[in-house]
Protein backbone atom coordinates (compact mmCIF):
# COMPACT_ATOMS: atom_id res chain seq x y z
CA UNK A 1 0.00 0.00 0.00
CA UNK A 2 1.15 3.39 -0.67
CA UNK A 3 0.63 4.64 2.35
CA UNK A 4 2.07 2.47 4.25
CA UNK A 5 5.15 2.45 2.54
CA UNK A 6 5.05 6.29 2.76
CA UNK A 7 4.82 5.68 6.56
CA UNK A 8 7.72 3.08 6.89
CA UNK A 9 9.71 5.52 4.73
CA UNK A 10 9.03 7.95 7.35
CA UNK A 11 9.89 6.04 10.20
CA UNK A 12 13.21 5.24 8.66
CA UNK A 13 14.28 8.41 7.76
CA UNK A 14 13.51 9.81 11.22
CA UNK A 15 15.22 6.71 13.07
CA UNK A 16 18.58 7.38 10.83
CA UNK A 17 18.29 10.91 11.43
CA UNK A 18 18.33 10.04 15.14
CA UNK A 19 21.23 7.64 15.02
CA UNK A 20 23.13 9.37 12.62
CA UNK A 21 23.22 12.80 15.22
CA UNK A 22 23.57 10.31 18.17
CA UNK A 23 26.72 9.21 16.59
CA UNK A 24 28.28 12.80 15.15
CA UNK A 25 27.48 14.36 18.32
CA UNK A 26 29.42 11.46 20.46
CA UNK A 27 32.55 11.44 17.93
CA UNK A 28 32.68 15.45 18.00
CA UNK A 29 34.81 17.29 19.99
CA UNK A 30 32.73 20.16 22.40
CA UNK A 31 34.03 22.85 19.84
CA UNK A 32 32.21 20.72 17.25
CA UNK A 33 29.10 22.05 15.23
CA UNK A 34 26.75 20.09 17.45
CA UNK A 35 28.11 21.60 20.41
CA UNK A 36 28.09 25.18 19.29
CA UNK A 37 24.22 24.81 18.10
CA UNK A 38 23.19 23.75 21.68
CA UNK A 39 25.23 26.88 23.74
CA UNK A 40 23.93 28.92 20.69
CA UNK A 41 20.45 28.07 21.70
CA UNK A 42 21.48 27.94 25.33
CA UNK A 43 22.20 31.62 24.71
CA UNK A 44 19.11 32.47 23.38
CA UNK A 45 16.66 30.57 25.44
CA UNK A 46 18.35 31.35 28.98
CA UNK A 47 16.19 35.14 28.98
CA UNK A 48 13.04 33.18 28.46
CA UNK A 49 13.53 31.17 31.20
CA UNK A 50 14.66 33.61 33.56
CA UNK A 51 11.65 35.31 32.51
CA UNK A 52 9.25 32.31 33.03
CA UNK A 53 11.52 31.86 36.44
CA UNK A 54 10.58 35.21 37.76
CA UNK A 55 6.95 34.62 36.75
CA UNK A 56 6.90 31.02 38.49
CA UNK A 57 9.39 31.49 41.60
CA UNK A 58 6.13 32.88 43.90
CA UNK A 59 4.23 30.07 42.94
CA UNK A 60 7.69 27.17 43.35
CA UNK A 61 8.07 28.84 46.44
CA UNK A 62 5.05 28.29 48.02
CA UNK A 63 4.89 24.30 46.83
CA UNK A 64 8.34 23.72 47.79
CA UNK A 65 7.40 25.04 51.25
CA UNK A 66 4.23 23.06 51.34
CA UNK A 67 6.69 19.68 50.57
CA UNK A 68 8.94 20.97 53.11
CA UNK A 69 6.51 21.07 56.12
CA UNK A 70 7.19 17.68 57.35
CA UNK A 71 11.06 17.78 56.88
CA UNK A 72 11.59 21.19 58.19
CA UNK A 73 9.87 19.56 61.33
CA UNK A 74 11.73 16.50 61.72
CA UNK A 75 14.73 18.81 60.84
CA UNK A 76 13.50 21.38 63.67
CA UNK A 77 13.40 18.08 66.69
CA UNK A 78 17.15 17.11 65.00
CA UNK A 79 18.35 20.27 65.51
CA UNK A 80 16.87 20.27 69.01
CA UNK A 81 18.96 17.15 70.09
CA UNK A 82 21.67 18.59 68.17
CA UNK A 83 21.74 21.43 70.23
CA UNK A 84 21.10 19.48 73.47
CA UNK A 85 23.88 17.02 73.11
CA UNK A 86 26.37 20.07 72.04
CA UNK A 87 25.39 22.27 75.48
CA UNK A 88 26.27 18.86 77.39
CA UNK A 89 30.01 18.87 75.53
CA UNK A 90 30.32 21.92 75.63
CA UNK A 91 31.95 22.20 78.91
CA UNK A 92 34.79 18.90 78.37
CA UNK A 93 38.13 20.37 77.47
CA UNK A 94 38.04 17.99 74.67
CA UNK A 95 35.75 19.40 72.68
CA UNK A 96 37.19 22.80 73.74
CA UNK A 97 40.44 21.34 72.32
CA UNK A 98 38.50 20.39 68.95
CA UNK A 99 36.64 23.17 68.32
CA UNK A 100 39.96 25.37 68.79
CA UNK A 101 41.53 22.66 65.80
CA UNK A 102 38.21 23.49 63.81
CA UNK A 103 38.33 27.47 64.16
CA UNK A 104 41.86 27.22 62.74
CA UNK A 105 40.41 25.19 60.11
CA UNK A 106 37.85 27.97 59.43
CA UNK A 107 40.58 30.92 59.18
CA UNK A 108 42.88 28.40 56.99
CA UNK A 109 39.56 28.33 54.18
CA UNK A 110 39.13 32.05 54.88
CA UNK A 111 42.83 32.95 54.04
CA UNK A 112 42.14 30.66 50.72
CA UNK A 113 38.97 31.96 49.96
CA UNK A 114 40.60 35.44 50.16
CA UNK A 115 42.80 34.37 46.85
CA UNK A 116 39.65 32.93 45.57
CA UNK A 117 38.31 35.28 42.18
CA UNK A 118 34.35 34.89 41.70
CA UNK A 119 32.17 36.42 39.24
CA UNK A 120 28.46 36.47 40.95
CA UNK A 121 25.79 34.86 38.91
CA UNK A 122 21.82 34.46 38.67
CA UNK A 123 20.37 30.64 38.21
CA UNK A 124 17.74 31.26 35.10
CA UNK A 125 17.01 27.73 34.81
CA UNK A 126 16.84 24.14 35.24
CA UNK A 127 17.43 20.77 33.99
CA UNK A 128 14.09 19.87 32.00
CA UNK A 129 15.77 16.25 32.22
CA UNK A 130 13.94 14.24 34.58
CA UNK A 131 17.61 12.36 34.85
CA UNK A 132 19.66 15.44 35.48
CA UNK A 133 20.28 17.59 38.07
CA UNK A 134 21.62 20.86 36.14
CA UNK A 135 20.99 24.55 36.79
CA UNK A 136 21.68 26.87 34.08
CA UNK A 137 23.35 30.31 34.69
CA UNK A 138 23.51 33.67 33.15
CA UNK A 139 26.79 34.04 32.97
CA UNK A 140 28.85 32.85 30.23
CA UNK A 141 32.49 32.94 28.47
CA UNK A 142 32.49 36.93 28.04
CA UNK A 143 32.65 37.00 32.02
CA UNK A 144 35.54 34.57 32.16
CA UNK A 145 33.81 31.32 32.66
CA UNK A 146 35.46 27.89 31.60
CA UNK A 147 34.80 24.37 31.57
CA UNK A 148 34.64 22.60 34.95
CA UNK A 149 34.88 26.07 36.84
CA UNK A 150 33.81 25.15 40.59
CA UNK A 151 30.21 26.99 41.06
CA UNK A 152 29.77 27.78 45.10
CA UNK A 153 27.11 29.86 47.61
CA UNK A 154 28.36 30.75 51.19
CA UNK A 155 26.80 27.60 52.47
CA UNK A 156 29.35 25.38 50.51
CA UNK A 157 29.93 23.97 47.05
CA UNK A 158 27.15 23.35 44.34
CA UNK A 159 28.74 22.11 41.30
CA UNK A 160 30.74 22.67 38.52
CA UNK A 161 30.35 24.02 34.93
CA UNK A 162 30.04 21.81 32.34
CA UNK A 163 28.24 23.68 29.54
CA UNK A 164 29.69 27.16 28.43
CA UNK A 165 28.01 29.43 26.23
CA UNK A 166 28.93 33.44 25.74
CA UNK A 167 26.46 34.51 27.99
CA UNK A 168 24.85 31.59 29.81
CA UNK A 169 26.31 28.26 31.40
CA UNK A 170 25.15 24.62 32.88
CA UNK A 171 25.69 23.89 36.22
CA UNK A 172 26.04 20.51 36.84
CA UNK A 173 25.00 20.50 40.33
CA UNK A 174 27.23 17.78 43.23
CA UNK A 175 23.82 15.86 43.35
CA UNK A 176 23.47 14.90 40.13
CA UNK A 177 25.00 11.28 39.48
CA UNK A 178 27.54 12.15 36.88
CA UNK A 179 29.47 14.05 39.62
CA UNK A 180 32.57 12.97 40.87
CA UNK A 181 34.47 15.55 43.31
CA UNK A 182 37.66 14.87 45.30
CA UNK A 183 36.78 15.28 49.20
CA UNK A 184 38.11 15.13 52.59
CA UNK A 185 36.68 14.17 55.77
CA UNK A 186 38.03 17.59 58.14
CA UNK A 187 37.66 15.34 61.09
CA UNK A 188 40.19 12.46 59.88
CA UNK A 189 41.60 13.89 56.81
CA UNK A 190 40.90 10.62 54.77
CA UNK A 191 40.16 11.74 51.42
CA UNK A 192 37.62 9.98 48.60
CA UNK A 193 35.13 11.14 45.88
CA UNK A 194 31.95 12.24 46.55
CA UNK A 195 29.25 11.12 43.96
CA UNK A 196 25.98 11.76 43.30
CA UNK A 197 23.13 9.75 43.24
CA UNK A 198 19.97 12.09 41.66
CA UNK A 199 19.00 12.28 44.97
CA UNK A 200 19.09 14.85 47.60
CA UNK A 201 22.19 13.00 49.51
CA UNK A 202 25.62 12.02 47.97
CA UNK A 203 27.52 9.26 48.52
CA UNK A 204 31.40 8.95 49.87
CA UNK A 205 34.14 6.99 48.65
CA UNK A 206 36.78 6.61 50.51
CA UNK A 207 40.56 5.78 49.30
CA UNK A 208 41.12 4.15 52.08
CA UNK A 209 38.29 1.37 52.80
CA UNK A 210 39.27 1.08 56.51
CA UNK A 211 38.38 4.37 56.94
CA UNK A 212 36.61 5.27 60.14
CA UNK A 213 34.05 7.45 59.26
CA UNK A 214 31.22 8.98 61.62
CA UNK A 215 28.02 10.15 61.04
CA UNK A 216 28.82 14.18 61.83
CA UNK A 217 31.66 14.26 59.95
CA UNK A 218 32.20 17.52 57.64
CA UNK A 219 33.36 16.96 54.21
CA UNK A 220 35.23 19.22 51.89
CA UNK A 221 36.96 19.39 48.26
CA UNK A 222 40.03 17.95 48.55
CA UNK A 223 41.98 19.71 45.61
CA UNK A 224 42.69 16.68 43.90
CA UNK A 225 41.83 16.39 40.43
CA UNK A 226 42.36 19.38 39.81
CA UNK A 227 38.58 20.96 39.59
CA UNK A 228 37.90 22.49 42.75
CA UNK A 229 40.63 24.52 44.95
CA UNK A 230 40.78 22.79 48.31
CA UNK A 231 38.65 23.66 51.27
CA UNK A 232 35.30 24.05 50.59
CA UNK A 233 32.49 22.98 52.60
CA UNK A 234 30.41 20.17 50.90
CA UNK A 235 28.55 18.32 53.08
CA UNK A 236 27.72 16.48 56.36
CA UNK A 237 27.67 12.62 56.85
CA UNK A 238 24.36 11.62 57.86
CA UNK A 239 24.40 8.00 57.57
CA UNK A 240 27.71 5.40 57.63
CA UNK A 241 25.97 1.74 56.68
CA UNK A 242 28.24 -1.12 56.37
CA UNK A 243 27.21 -3.87 53.46
CA UNK A 244 27.40 -7.60 53.85
CA UNK A 245 29.27 -9.71 51.42
CA UNK A 246 32.13 -7.75 51.11
CA UNK A 247 30.39 -4.94 48.89
CA UNK A 248 31.64 -1.05 49.65
CA UNK A 249 29.81 1.12 52.60
CA UNK A 250 27.56 3.76 52.00
CA UNK A 251 28.84 6.91 53.63
CA UNK A 252 25.82 9.24 52.84
CA UNK A 253 26.39 13.00 52.98
CA UNK A 254 24.12 15.48 53.04
CA UNK A 255 25.11 18.76 51.06
CA UNK A 256 24.95 22.18 52.87
CA UNK A 257 23.92 23.58 50.27
CA UNK A 258 19.80 23.96 49.72
CA UNK A 259 19.02 23.62 46.01
CA UNK A 260 15.56 23.99 45.92
CA UNK A 261 16.04 27.47 47.36
CA UNK A 262 19.24 28.64 45.11
CA UNK A 263 19.06 32.03 43.80
CA UNK A 264 22.23 33.34 43.34
CA UNK A 265 25.78 31.88 42.98
CA UNK A 266 29.46 32.11 43.03
CA UNK A 267 31.53 30.78 39.96
CA UNK A 268 35.46 30.15 41.02
CA UNK A 269 37.11 32.19 38.03
CA UNK A 270 40.74 31.85 39.04
CA UNK A 271 42.62 29.54 40.21
CA UNK A 272 41.27 27.95 36.78
CA UNK A 273 40.61 24.30 37.16
CA UNK A 274 43.97 22.34 35.95
CA UNK A 275 42.39 19.93 33.66
CA UNK A 276 41.66 23.23 31.47
CA UNK A 277 44.78 24.78 32.06
CA UNK A 278 46.75 21.43 30.49
CA UNK A 279 43.86 21.14 28.08
CA UNK A 280 44.91 24.70 26.56
CA UNK A 281 48.51 24.37 27.47
CA UNK A 282 49.00 21.34 24.50
CA UNK B 1 -4.97 15.33 8.25
CA UNK B 2 -6.40 19.12 7.47
CA UNK B 3 -4.16 22.16 6.94
CA UNK B 4 -5.69 23.54 9.81
CA UNK B 5 -5.21 20.76 12.67
CA UNK B 6 -1.73 20.62 10.76
CA UNK B 7 -0.64 23.60 12.17
CA UNK B 8 -3.10 23.18 15.93
CA UNK B 9 -0.59 19.98 16.20
CA UNK B 10 2.55 22.13 14.96
CA UNK B 11 1.62 25.34 17.99
CA UNK B 12 0.62 22.56 20.33
CA UNK B 13 4.23 21.08 20.10
CA UNK B 14 5.83 24.28 20.15
CA UNK B 15 3.51 25.21 23.09
CA UNK B 16 4.80 21.70 24.74
CA UNK B 17 8.24 22.98 24.05
CA UNK B 18 8.15 26.18 25.73
CA UNK B 19 6.34 24.81 29.07
CA UNK B 20 8.72 21.93 29.10
CA UNK B 21 11.84 24.37 29.06
CA UNK B 22 10.44 27.38 30.79
CA UNK B 23 7.78 26.60 33.41
CA UNK B 24 7.51 22.82 33.97
CA UNK B 25 11.43 22.78 35.53
CA UNK B 26 9.50 25.29 38.13
CA UNK B 27 7.04 22.84 38.86
CA UNK B 28 9.61 19.53 40.00
CA UNK B 29 7.77 17.64 42.55
CA UNK B 30 10.08 14.99 44.38
CA UNK B 31 13.22 15.90 41.66
CA UNK B 32 10.42 14.76 38.58
CA UNK B 33 8.52 17.09 36.26
CA UNK B 34 5.85 15.98 33.44
CA UNK B 35 7.05 15.40 29.96
CA UNK B 36 4.87 17.33 28.04
CA UNK B 37 6.88 16.70 24.63
CA UNK B 38 5.68 12.76 25.27
CA UNK B 39 2.28 13.66 26.10
CA UNK B 40 1.32 15.52 23.07
CA UNK B 41 3.24 12.96 20.76
CA UNK B 42 1.42 9.94 22.72
CA UNK B 43 -1.86 11.80 22.35
CA UNK B 44 -1.55 12.99 18.47
CA UNK B 45 -0.42 9.22 17.98
CA UNK B 46 -3.86 8.13 19.59
CA UNK B 47 -6.14 10.70 17.19
CA UNK B 48 -3.87 10.66 13.93
CA UNK B 49 -1.95 7.36 14.21
CA UNK B 50 1.59 5.74 14.62
CA UNK B 51 3.24 7.41 12.22
CA UNK B 52 2.10 11.19 12.82
CA UNK B 53 3.00 10.69 17.17
CA UNK B 54 5.98 9.43 15.84
CA UNK B 55 6.93 12.69 13.76
CA UNK B 56 5.88 14.75 16.59
CA UNK B 57 7.73 13.01 18.81
CA UNK B 58 10.71 13.26 16.87
CA UNK B 59 10.12 17.18 16.17
CA UNK B 60 9.70 18.09 19.82
CA UNK B 61 12.44 15.65 21.07
CA UNK B 62 14.82 17.28 18.43
CA UNK B 63 13.90 20.81 19.83
CA UNK B 64 14.36 19.21 23.48
CA UNK B 65 17.97 18.02 22.65
CA UNK B 66 19.27 21.43 20.74
CA UNK B 67 18.67 23.19 23.89
CA UNK B 68 19.80 20.52 26.30
CA UNK B 69 22.84 19.56 27.33
CA UNK B 70 22.72 15.86 26.67
CA UNK B 71 23.53 14.00 23.36
CA UNK B 72 21.95 14.87 20.38
CA UNK B 73 19.68 13.09 19.12
CA UNK B 74 18.92 10.56 22.10
CA UNK B 75 15.93 12.56 23.27
CA UNK B 76 14.40 12.63 19.52
CA UNK B 77 14.66 8.92 19.25
CA UNK B 78 13.58 7.80 22.62
CA UNK B 79 10.16 10.21 22.46
CA UNK B 80 9.53 8.80 18.59
CA UNK B 81 10.32 5.24 19.22
CA UNK B 82 7.36 6.01 22.88
CA UNK B 83 4.64 7.79 20.65
CA UNK B 84 5.27 4.84 17.66
CA UNK B 85 4.58 2.00 19.90
CA UNK B 86 1.72 4.04 21.39
CA UNK B 87 -0.23 4.66 18.10
CA UNK B 88 0.62 1.14 17.45
CA UNK B 89 -0.68 -0.26 20.79
CA UNK B 90 -3.72 1.94 19.74
CA UNK B 91 -4.83 0.25 17.04
CA UNK B 92 -5.77 -2.99 19.40
CA UNK B 93 -8.51 -0.64 21.10
CA UNK B 94 -11.38 0.39 19.58
CA UNK B 95 -11.89 3.53 22.64
CA UNK B 96 -12.20 7.06 22.01
CA UNK B 97 -12.21 7.03 26.19
CA UNK B 98 -9.62 9.05 28.13
CA UNK B 99 -8.44 6.28 29.91
CA UNK B 100 -7.02 5.03 26.91
CA UNK B 101 -4.08 8.12 26.17
CA UNK B 102 -4.07 7.74 30.16
CA UNK B 103 -2.52 3.99 30.11
CA UNK B 104 -0.80 4.53 27.24
CA UNK B 105 1.17 7.61 28.90
CA UNK B 106 1.66 5.94 31.56
CA UNK B 107 3.11 2.78 29.73
CA UNK B 108 5.59 4.70 27.82
CA UNK B 109 6.65 6.82 30.30
CA UNK B 110 8.65 3.92 31.58
CA UNK B 111 9.45 3.05 27.94
CA UNK B 112 10.55 6.43 26.79
CA UNK B 113 12.64 7.05 29.63
CA UNK B 114 14.26 3.07 29.57
CA UNK B 115 14.84 3.76 25.56
CA UNK B 116 16.83 7.06 27.10
CA UNK B 117 18.85 5.08 29.47
CA UNK B 118 19.17 2.00 27.02
CA UNK B 119 21.12 4.27 23.79
CA UNK B 120 23.17 5.96 26.35
CA UNK B 121 24.35 2.86 27.86
CA UNK B 122 25.24 1.92 24.16
CA UNK B 123 26.46 4.10 23.81
CA UNK B 124 29.09 3.52 26.26
CA UNK B 125 28.19 6.72 28.89
CA UNK B 126 29.83 6.24 31.64
CA UNK B 127 28.68 7.12 35.49
CA UNK B 128 24.84 6.59 33.83
CA UNK B 129 22.19 7.96 36.65
CA UNK B 130 21.06 4.75 38.80
CA UNK B 131 17.91 3.21 37.11
CA UNK B 132 15.18 4.44 39.08
CA UNK B 133 12.00 2.90 39.28
CA UNK B 134 10.27 3.93 42.48
CA UNK B 135 12.27 7.21 42.55
CA UNK B 136 11.98 8.72 38.90
CA UNK B 137 10.43 6.77 36.72
CA UNK B 138 7.12 6.17 38.70
CA UNK B 139 6.73 9.47 39.67
CA UNK B 140 7.49 11.19 36.01
CA UNK B 141 4.71 8.61 34.77
CA UNK B 142 2.16 9.82 37.49
CA UNK B 143 3.10 13.71 36.48
CA UNK B 144 2.87 12.48 32.86
CA UNK B 145 -0.79 11.13 33.32
CA UNK B 146 -1.88 14.25 35.23
CA UNK B 147 -0.59 16.06 32.19
CA UNK B 148 -2.69 14.21 29.76
CA UNK B 149 -5.83 14.56 32.04
CA UNK B 150 -5.65 18.66 30.87
CA UNK B 151 -3.67 18.02 27.59
CA UNK B 152 -6.07 14.96 25.76
CA UNK B 153 -9.25 16.97 25.98
CA UNK B 154 -8.08 20.36 24.33
CA UNK B 155 -6.88 18.00 22.23
CA UNK B 156 -10.10 16.86 21.55
CA UNK B 157 -11.70 19.82 21.13
CA UNK B 158 -9.81 20.94 18.43
CA UNK B 159 -9.78 17.67 16.38
CA UNK B 160 -13.00 16.68 15.63
CA UNK B 161 -11.62 13.89 13.37
CA UNK B 162 -13.52 12.32 10.75
CA UNK B 163 -13.29 8.86 12.51
CA UNK B 164 -15.14 10.15 15.21
CA UNK B 165 -17.52 11.97 12.71
CA UNK B 166 -18.40 8.64 10.72
CA UNK B 167 -18.68 6.81 14.32
CA UNK B 168 -21.54 9.10 15.75
CA UNK B 169 -23.19 8.75 11.88
CA UNK B 170 -23.56 5.33 12.40
CA UNK B 171 -24.65 5.17 15.73
CA UNK B 172 -28.67 3.84 15.75
CA UNK B 173 -30.87 6.75 15.89
CA UNK B 174 -27.77 9.01 15.78
CA UNK B 175 -29.66 10.40 12.80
Amino acid sequence: MPSSRRNRTILIVIIIVCISLVTLYVRESDTGPLHKIQNFFLDLLSPISNFFSKIFKPVKDGIVNLFHLPSLSKEKRELQKEVATLRRQAGESRELEAQVEELKKLLHWSETNAQLDTVGADIVGQSPSNWQRLMIVNKGSSSGVKKYMSVVTEEGLTGRIISVGSRSSVVQLITDSRSGIGARDLRNRETGIIEGRNEDTMRFVPMNDEAVMQVGDVMVTSGLGGTSPPGIVIGKVTKVKKRAAGLARLVEVKPFVRFSRLDKVLIIITPEPESVILKEAQ
Amino acid sequence: MSRNRQLFIAGAVLLAFILQIAVMPQFKLFGVQPDLILVVAVVVAVQEGPVEGAIVGFCGGMLMDIVGPQVMGIGAFSETVAAFMAGMLKEFFMTYSILLPVLLVFIFTFLELSVNQVTLLMLGQENLPPFNVLGVILPAALYNVLAVLVVYPVFRRFSFTQKEESLILAKPGGG
